[in-house]
């Protein structure tokens, strides 16, 4: 009876080795500890022998059926663990699935960065129509009865109203800063806000010039306000887009609608400050021009100047953009060109 | 503008370690912006005094020669050269081997090494002015001609740049910076600047005082609110002749040309005190009178370059007592030019006011570096300097000249401007506590008279600062900021406030809607000018009746400005289509038409503006982009939070399809609409071999959501059987007709595909759906499923004539 055993542990124990599939071991299980299996038929034909070789017998049986349980698991996990999802061998340089994504215009983009850190300074966005009155657009803004701006040359001056004056000459505006009153006649102040936006100037185009252009103003009206204070706003702003510290600096500069005026430069990401070709190798790059808001400004939003004072920021989109990407052609922004327009995903 | 440093240091003493860089830099930081600076002698490098001690003939060339020639180096050396006028003892100019030179005044420089021609060593070359930038200087009859240094003091080895006065640094300066400075189109100005940024004293200018007793020269103005002062200065014995070497040098570096000594006197005051001259030949000046007036009706002007000047009446003109002789602080005519004829002249030195000469100007597209002066606005005592100025240098050059007649009208003069800054203003709007010693000495370096008294200065501004640059307290403010510096100033916090939160829903609207179309439908954002060609205007048959047009467009198929965003998208889409087959884009902007709309106040009329988005689809199955577009809108408001749209067909958009469109309802009222773009306007577009969809919608017109509002609906309880139904019915029941007869009977409807072909009876399409059935309140039975199942296709039946289709 033990050589029996023993010759069914030795056979089922090849049977489990030779055992090449998941069904195939299923198979095997059964042969080995079914009902209708060796170890059962030995179990069956005990009857004939006495209490204490029943009793090793059995012993041994179930021995036997641990072995082969443990054996069958070990073979099963053998099995999954070398199991392929895929019967054949896939190329795995093939490219993956196309997202489907648009592109949001990479001036929209820088602006919409700029709403976000702004909008962290609790400043609220405002937009003026795109067609303005000489009233808006030079008058309040304090610039001399005959600047060159008026002229017909340099502004978008409407049909039909170009000889009038005020109120009634009417133009594609020059830049944003007329928002500015509109905002202040409409919300009063302290105030905080900023007016992206395209303007539109009368030039000839070229890789550097546009005639239709996006700008980015803010303004901080309040009381008792240092021009120093903007400094800190702007660095925050630079900061905050760039992703690093940034540095900057405030000289002489003169807008009509500012007093005093200053060009705002910042450090040459290109070069790191140490001069090159972008900078024209002076380390810095004129970004915006800023300043004090003029009090003939502030008088025309009707607000007193002794009481009140304020700094405006213009931020030029195009060139911030052109020097995040080294983009070297202003005029691709208004080209409609989806090989360019794609690239900024 | 250009600024030469030696020109500079005539005025003030620069502290000694100063390095024109760091020049450069403290302009741009507290007046000036200086684009570049450069050093003038760099290209007169190894260009040195050469005296030829032999002349030899060459061996192997009739036109060449051999000159042995001291270049002040331990031995003479051996030049080969073709000049025409060389001479034992002669000095010259001698460019040694590594100098640049051009080649016959022609070209690119190139540089000279040691060579031999025709078998003859030659060290360098002797050169003739066009080579090595001295034509100016030496006028040469032909290019043969060498430089002939006989009459100056020199000697071998010198370099050439000293000679020529040409060591000097000149600063190119930004002239946007100086719009609003008069006072800085000279270089006294930028010198005064200087002293004040270095705190060193600014040298007085000479002033030479009028012989009281000379004759009055007549002088008439009849504009006095064009010209505030004229004065004329007859002088005679002056004539045309070469000015000294350190004029021309200097004129070179302010960014003009010597021309002759007259002119050139006239041009240096210019450029020295910002004061323009202007110089008339006496003898030509007829009834030795001059009168400043309005043009004559028809009358002209003959220029020296035989050009004509036709006036209006609103030009301003220098006559003489019959003829216009010269168009105001513009330039002079040809008669009254200084010729070699001349003999004596009449010098104007006079102030026209800005808005004259730059009306003026910008009719005879005319700008002139006098006319460019006065455009600034320039202050009458500035005539003073000129006059002065002049003077002195006329007798400099022309030891022989006289001043026969002196005349001086001043009608308006300059005032300065009087302005009291509190203390406390400055102190708030600076940041920062000055002491009274440092604003009062700033001040007074920029050449402000300043008084304190009870915590306020009363300050006076200077004169040549007072015609509109400073007037407020402001303007004083800034230049107390500017000149010590920006950086000076520590940058003070700003404070946030809570009642600053903000959270505007029309602008995070537009941003959803952007970001809805680019991301999830894959639209690409484009703009495009407000200006649109009227190609694509016609071909998407707009209507122009009401369209705002500009007065100088771009060009003159640009005049219209959009009422719609289609035809700058068509345009766009024409344009893509030679890179791409399959796209997507779209627009958010302006759009205009003629009507009556108040932005800020009553006085204003603007155009009516609305806010539109555009898009469109392009691909070849017509269908295809029609359903996909229609699903980017359908599900536009839900994905942006906003109130809902619906559809409907009632007006057909001018460029689309006369069957494929539908409306777009937001509220009851229609905002737009989306359809395929017809046969004519893709033609008309030069749009071939596609097909495109397109939406437009008023975007003002959407009505966002203050949160997001989708709703919840409890999950259900009791499972629901799901069954696709594939039916046939006739090709005009409508897929609304379908829904609406089985909507209340399934809890889910959704629709796979329409299928018209084979096996499909004609007049017939087969449509797949996909439904839900279930009950609220138990799980369905096999007996329940039957039941509902045969009653929706007996409803389909009853209502839209469709069978069941069996496969």
């Amino acid at each position: 009876m033990k050589e029996k055993l023993e010759e069914i542990q030795t056979q089922g124990l090849k049977e489990i080795e030779n055992a090449n599939s998941i069904s195939e071991l299923q198979e095997v299980r059964k042969n080995l500890t079914g009902k209708k299996s060796e170890l059962s038929k030995v179990l069956k034909s005990l009857g004939s022998l006495s209490l204490d070789e029943r009793k090793e017998i059995g012993i041994k049986t179930t021995e036997i059926k641990n072995i082969f349980l443990d054996k069958l698991k070990e073979k099963e996990d053998m099995i999954v663990a070398s199991k392929k999802v895929l019967d054949e061998p896939i190329d795995l340089t093939l490219p993956g699935t196309k997202i489907n994504r648009g592109t949001l215009h990479p001036i929209t983009q820088m602006c919409y960065d700029l709403n976000d850190a702004f909008l962290s300074l609790g400043f609220e966005v405002f937009s003026e129509d795109d067609i303005s009155s000489e009233k808006f657009a030079f008058d309040n803004l304090n610039f001399a009865p005959d600047h060159p701006a008026r002229q017909m040359m340099d502004t978008y001056w409407l049909e039909g109203t170009e000889d009038k004056a005020a109120n009634e000459r009417l133009c594609l505006r020059p830049h944003l800063t007329g928002a500015s009153v509109r905002y202040l006649l409409k919300h009063g102040a302290p105030a905080r806000f900023v007016y992206p936006g395209r303007v539109y100037r009368n030039e000839d185009i070229d890789s550097g010039h546009e005639r239709a252009f996006f700008q980015y103003e803010a303004l901080i009206v309040d009381k008792d306000m240092s021009f120093s204070s903007g400094m800190v706003m702007i660095q925050t702003i630079l900061e905050k887009v760039f992703g690093r510290e940034i540095k900057v600096r405030m000289r002489e500069g003169f807008f009509p609608f500012v007093e005093p005026g200053y060009e705002i430069d910042m450090e040459c990401l290109v070069c790191g400050g140490k001069g090159c070709k972008v900078c024209k190798h002076n380390g810095w790059l004129e970004i915006m021009p800023g300043g004090v808001i003029h009090p003939n400004v502030l008088k025309s939003a009707g607000l007193d100047p002794d009481e009140w004072t304020g700094f405006y920021v213009n931020i030029g989109l195009e060139r911030l953009v052109m020097m995040r990407y080294g983009v070297d052609d202003i005029r691709l922004f208004h080209s409609a060109d989806l090989r360019f327009l794609d690239q900024f995903k | 503008m250009k600024v030469s440093l030696n020109w500079i240091k005539k005025y003030i003493d620069l502290p000694k370690d100063l390095t024109p860089k760091q020049i450069a830099y403290d302009l741009t930081l507290r007046t000036v912006e200086v684009e570049d600076v450069l050093d003038t002698s760099e290209k007169y490098r190894d260009i040195v005094v050469g005296k030829i001690l032999e002349v030899k003939n060459h061996p192997n060339a009739d036109e060449l020669r051999i000159c042995i020639t001291d270049i002040g180096e331990d031995h003479p050396v051996q030049i080969v050269c073709g000049g025409s006028n060389l001479y034992k003892g002669e000095y010259v100019v001698v460019s040694k081997p590594g100098a640049k030179v051009v080649w016959h005044g022609e070209g690119e420089p190139v540089t000279i090494g040691k060579s031999k021609i025709r078998g003859e060593e030659s060290y360098g070359m002797i050169c003739s002015a066009c080579e090595v930038y001295l034509d100016y200087f030496f006028p040469a009859k032909d290019s043969s001609e060498i430089v002939d240094l006989k009459d100056v003091d020199c000697k071998p080895g010198q370099n050439i740049a000293d000679i020529v006065f040409m060591n000097d640094t000149v600063f190119e300066i930004d002239n946007k910076s100086l719009t609003n400075r008069p006072d800085l189109w000279g270089h006294y100005g930028i010198a005064r600047e200087l002293s004040a940024i270095y705190d060193v004293p600014l040298k007085e200018l000479p002033k030479i005082d009028i012989d009281p007793n000379l004759p009055e020269y007549k002088i008439e103005i009849k504009e006095p609110t064009k010209c505030q002062r004229y004065v004329g200065i007859e002088i005679e014995n002056v004539y045309v002749k070469e000015s000294p070497l350190w004029m021309k040098a200097l004129i070179i570096n302010g960014g003009m040309r010597p021309i002759s000594a007259i002119v050139d006197i006239t041009n240096y005051v210019m450029l020295a005190v910002g004061q323009p001259l202007h110089a008339f030949d006496r003898t030509h000046v007829e009834g030795e009178k001059i009168i400043v007036r309005n043009a004559r009706k028809g009358e002209k002007l003959l220029l020296l370059d035989n050009a004509t000047l036709n006036f209006t009446e609103d030009d301003l003109v220098i006559s003489d007592v019959n003829n216009a002789i010269g168009l105001a602080g513009i330039r002079g005519g040809k008669k009254d030019s200084i010729l070699p004829d001349t003999k004596g002249i009449v010098l104007e030195v006079a102030n026209f006011t800005a808005g004259t000469i730059r009306k003026t100007g910008k009719r005879f597209d005319e700008k002139t570096d006098a006319s460019i002066r006065y455009e600034k606005n320039m202050d009458t005592e500035r005539v003073d300097l000129g006059v002065s100025m002049s003077l002195q240098l006329i007798k400099e050059l022309f030891k022989e000249s006289k001043v026969v007649a002196y005349g001086d009208n001043y009608p308006v003069k300059t005032k300065r401007s009087v302005i009291d800054v509190p203390q406390e203003f400055l102190d708030i709007r600076l940041g920062k506590v000055l002491t009274r010693e440092t604003i009062e000495k700033v001040l007074k370096l920029l050449g402000y008279d300043v008084e304190y008294k009870n915590n306020i200065y009363h300050v006076i501004a200077p004169v040549w600062r007072s015609t509109g640059d400073v007037s407020i307290k402001d303007d004083v403010m800034g230049d107390i900021a500017r000149l010590l510096g920006y950086q000076s100033f520590e940058p003070k916090p700003l404070t946030i406030k809570f009642d600053h939160a903000v959270r505007q829903n029309d602008v995070l609207l537009e941003r959803r809607l952007r970001e809805y179309l680019a991301f999830r439908c894959g639209f690409n954002e484009i703009y495009t000018y407000p200006w649109i060609d009227i190609k694509y205007i016609n071909a998407a048959k707009i209507d122009t009746t009401n369209s705002v047009r500009l007065a100088t467009p771009p060009s003159p198929t640009l005049a219209t400005l959009r009422s719609s965003l289609v035809p700058g998208m068509l345009e766009a889409v024409s344009k893509n289509l030679r890179y791409f087959d399959n796209f997507k884009m779209f627009e958010i902007a302006q759009v205009f038409e003629k009507g009556e709309y108040h932005e800020s106040t009553l006085e204003e009329t603007l155009p009516i503006h609305k806010k539109y988005l555009t898009g469109c689809i392009v691909g070849k199955d017509a269908k295809k982009i029609f359903y996909e577009l229609k699903g980017v809108i359908e599900s536009m408001a839900s994905y942006c939070h906003m109130e809902e749209l619906s559809f409907v067909k009632k007006e057909k958009p001018s460029w689309a399809d006369s069957d494929v469109y539908l409306n777009v309802v937001c509220k009851n009222e229609i905002i737009g609409s989306f359809g395929l773009v017809s046969v004519f306007t893709m033609m008309e577009s030069k749009i071939k071999r596609t097909n495109v969809a397109v939406f437009e919608l008023n975007s003002d017109k959407f009505i966002p959501y203050a949160s997001r509002t989708n709703n919840f609906e409890a999950l259900p309880q009791f499972p629901l059987v799901a069954k696709d139904l594939s039916i046939l019915v006739d090709n005009d029941v409508t897929f609304e007709e379908i829904s609406k007869a089985i909507k209340s009977k399934v809890k889910y409807l959704e629709f796979i595909e329409e299928y018209k072909g084979d096996q499909i009876p004609d007049g017939k399409k087969s449509i797949m759906l996909h439904i839900k059935i279930g009950n609220d309140d138990s799980t369905m039975n096999s007996e329940q499923i039957n039941d509902s199942m045969n009653n929706i296709i007996k409803i389909l039946n009853d209502k839209c004539g469709a069978e069941l289709r069996r496969e």
